[in-house]
């Protein structure tokens, strides 16, 4: 293994082209129309254009994926997250035409992406999985007769399905037809399968998931769990691990179902296994994700493994290098705690709705314990094709309290010019009272959302702001900035030469 | 100059001159200075040190940011203000009843019809933005005056998509 195709964009194709360097290994990037001067392909030894913005004819066309690295000369191809990443097909694909997987078998996708089939199989392993069917509903009147039998609230899900799409909370029998038919046009829009299962809806549990990591030489490792409950409309906003809600009793007990599941599977490379945990201490099995997670970073910093460089090695035939445990269940220990916020392109004051726009200006937070996986720069323009992460800023500390301390601090120097994102959110969360006790469930954002948001900002913000502003609109009349700034010309600051360079910046291009 | 500055529905009474500034009353000592190369000016306000990201949105507003936030900012100074208050202009409210769209987007499915009358979060229409469904709802009781889009429809944000009738329904005789 020489070169590896990244097959995806933005943040984690950054972070996968960054381990393969890191290996010795080339990295190529794959991008559309709109991607041609994104972060991945700067990054990247090679780049080929894949063709236009819509993902189906770009990132998600495997006859282009698969030619793309043909014609560079790659070996293996990494999917990342999204995309192709769970889909059976391409790594079948990349297999035919004598590529290697930078991920599991085909079969342990496929086993684990039919979600029903996954229940099936964790029952079958002694893996506790959540009440509800292990096979597909007919129609609406079927979805109907087993949640009666399991009693409402219940679930809807595609059983292709992942991150909240194509699923649906169905609280009583009448909304059972407008909620399947809903869930069944999302599932067939975002996987290709309208596909959809039931199951009964937990009041209040927590999101906890175990990664795990298997070479080919049998090895299976847990590298403990990250707690994920900070979730809106089922996408994660902030993880951390350990969770406070996980003992070293549980964690092992965790660990033991995750790894028996992989097993079950025979999985191969990185995954994760997300648990439901209910406030009394039961957890159930929810879904496998058979590829690299957003917040894989979470982990490896409290773990001190590179998952990444990892899935290249084992890909590539080497034993993991992970120390500390042996044997299949083998524990490890964390070492401090790390948490992740998702910096998104969405503006928490408006119902986080989807934002857009050119990134004018960007400073990244730095300093003790921070880290900054970007899949943008100043210069780049969000649009709405594709998903709105921008960055994830995760921070390590040696408590829960000095991570929340560092994360603060980072949130506090990271400067987004251009559109409004989810950063002030995470400010807010890391000063809530419930947050601060590690009070969170997946009702977190639910229930205290609007506390959060309508937290005031620090003492004397708002009133310099204000000042600001009037002090910027005051020199648009004419006048200078500041009594003695000599530099200063009236009229035409440096600022407003700048701004207005930014701004035409963005005709130009 | 004075100005009249409204963040998050509080409005300041500014007055700039030389090196202060006067705030609802308050006379502080104020220095701005442009960092070069950046859209960021660096304020010291009385000894308080605020390095403020600055990005204009339209004449007068700015959406400006420190310490982790933003905030968008409207702007008027008392000169065009007294203009306004004379002559009787200013921003003209948005219509009501038109039920806009938050963001660009697919239009994925209009749920009501012309003439249908609608309870307060009745969804209208359903728009597909980065892959996620959100349904709009009415806020308000009324009638659908007008359907502005169909499915399938690619609309920009501010799209009218709905018109309700800003009269409530009035029950038959």
């Amino acid at each position: 293994m020489k070169r590896v195709l990244v097959a995806n964009r933005g943040e984690i194709a950054v972070r996968v082209i960054r381990a393969c360097h890191e290996e010795g290994l080339e990295a190529v990037a794959v991008y559309s129309e709109p991607d041609r001067l994104a972060l991945h392909v700067r990054h990247a030894d090679a780049a080929v254009l894949l063709g236009p913005a819509p993902s189906t004819e770009s990132y998600l066309d495997i006859r282009k994926l698969i030619a793309a690295a043909k014609d560079t000369g790659c070996q293996a191809v990494h999917p990342g997250y999204g995309f192709l990443s769970e889909r059976a097909a391409f790594a079948e694909a990349c297999k035919d035409a004598g590529l290697i997987f930078v991920g599991p078998p085909a079969t342990a996708i496929r086993a684990m992406g039919d979600k029903t089939e996954a229940r099936r199989r964790m029952q079958a392993a002694g893996v506790p999985v959540v009440p509800g069917t292990t096979t597909l509903l007919r129609d609406p009147v079927e979805a109907r007769k087993e949640a009666k039998r399991l009693g409402y609230p219940v679930l809807l899900k595609a059983a292709a399905g992942g991150g909240g799409k194509g699923m649906r909370q169905v609280a009583n029998d009448a909304d059972v037809e407008g909620a399947f038919q809903a869930a069944r046009r999302e599932a067939q829009k975002a996987f290709g399968d309208g596909s959809i299962y039931v199951e009964k809806y937990l009041e209040r549990p927590r999101h906890i998931e175990i990664q795990i990591l298997a070479d080919h030489r049998g090895r299976v490792v847990a590298l403990g769990e990250r707690e994920c409950s900070i979730q809106r409309r089922h996408q994660k906003l902030i993880e951390e691990s350990p969770s406070v809600a996980v003992s070293p009793a549980l964690r092992r007990r965790l660990s033991e179902a995750a790894t028996a599941a992989a097993g079950a599977v025979g999985y191969v490379s990185a995954g994760t296994i997300e648990f439901l945990l209910t406030p009394t201490g039961e957890f159930y099995f929810l879904e496998m994700n058979t590829r690299i997670q957003v917040e894989h970073p979470v982990t490896e910093l409290v773990y001190g493994v590179d998952l990444v460089r990892e899935q290249l090695r084992i890909a590539g035939g080497q034993p993991m290098r992970v120390h500390g445990a042996s044997g299949p269940g083998g524990q490890l220990h964390p070492r401090g705690h790390a948490i992740e916020c998702r910096i998104t392109a969405e503006d928490p004051f408006n119902d986080f709705l989807p934002a857009t726009g050119v990134l004018q200006y960007l400073r990244v937070p730095s300093g003790p314990g921070i880290r900054w996986d970007a899949g943008i720069e100043a210069g780049n323009d969000v649009t709405l094709f594709y998903d709105p992460l921008l960055a994830k800023l995760i921070a390590w500390g040696e408590t829960r309290e000095n991570a929340i301390q560092r994360m603060r601090r980072a949130l506090s120097e990271l400067v987004i010019v251009g559109l409004p994102t989810s950063q002030p959110f995470h400010l807010r969360v890391m000063d809530d009272v419930e947050f601060l006790k590690g009070e969170i469930d997946i009702k977190y954002l639910e229930r205290a959302g609007r506390r959060v948001l309508a937290a005031p900002p620090r003492p004397g913000l708002e009133r310099a702001l204000a000042v600001a502003a009037a002090m910027v609109a005051d020199e648009q009349r004419g006048r200078t900035v500041g009594p003695s700034d000599g530099r200063t010309a009236p009229g035409l600051s440096p600022w407003i030469v700048e701004s207005r360079r930014l701004g035409l910046r963005d005709d130009l291009e | 100059m004075r100005y009249h500055v409204t963040l998050r529905s509080r409005t300041y009474i500014i007055d700039v001159a030389g090196g202060s500034v006067t705030v609802d009353g308050e006379t502080l000592e104020a220095h701005a200075a442009a960092i070069p190369g950046t859209p960021l000016l660096h304020l010291l306000l009385g000894k308080d040190s605020w390095t403020v990201a600055c990005q204009q949105l339209d004449a007068r507003r700015w959406a400006l940011g420190a310490v982790g936030e933003r905030v968008e900012i409207e702007v008027q100074d008392d000169r065009s203000k007294q203009i306004e208050a004379l002559t009787g202009q200013g921003r003209k409210v948005a219509a009501g009843g038109v039920v806009k769209a938050p963001m660009p987007g697919l239009v994925v499915r209009v749920e009501v019809t012309q003439g249908e009358v609608v309870e307060v979060g009745k969804g209208l229409v359903v728009v597909e933005a980065m892959k996620m469904e959100n349904e709009l709802r009415a806020t308000h009781q009324g009638v659908v005056e007008q359907i502005h889009v169909k499915a399938g429809d690619r609309v920009e944000k501010g799209a009218a998509l709905v018109t309700l009738s800003a009269q409530p329904s009035q029950p038959s005789g």
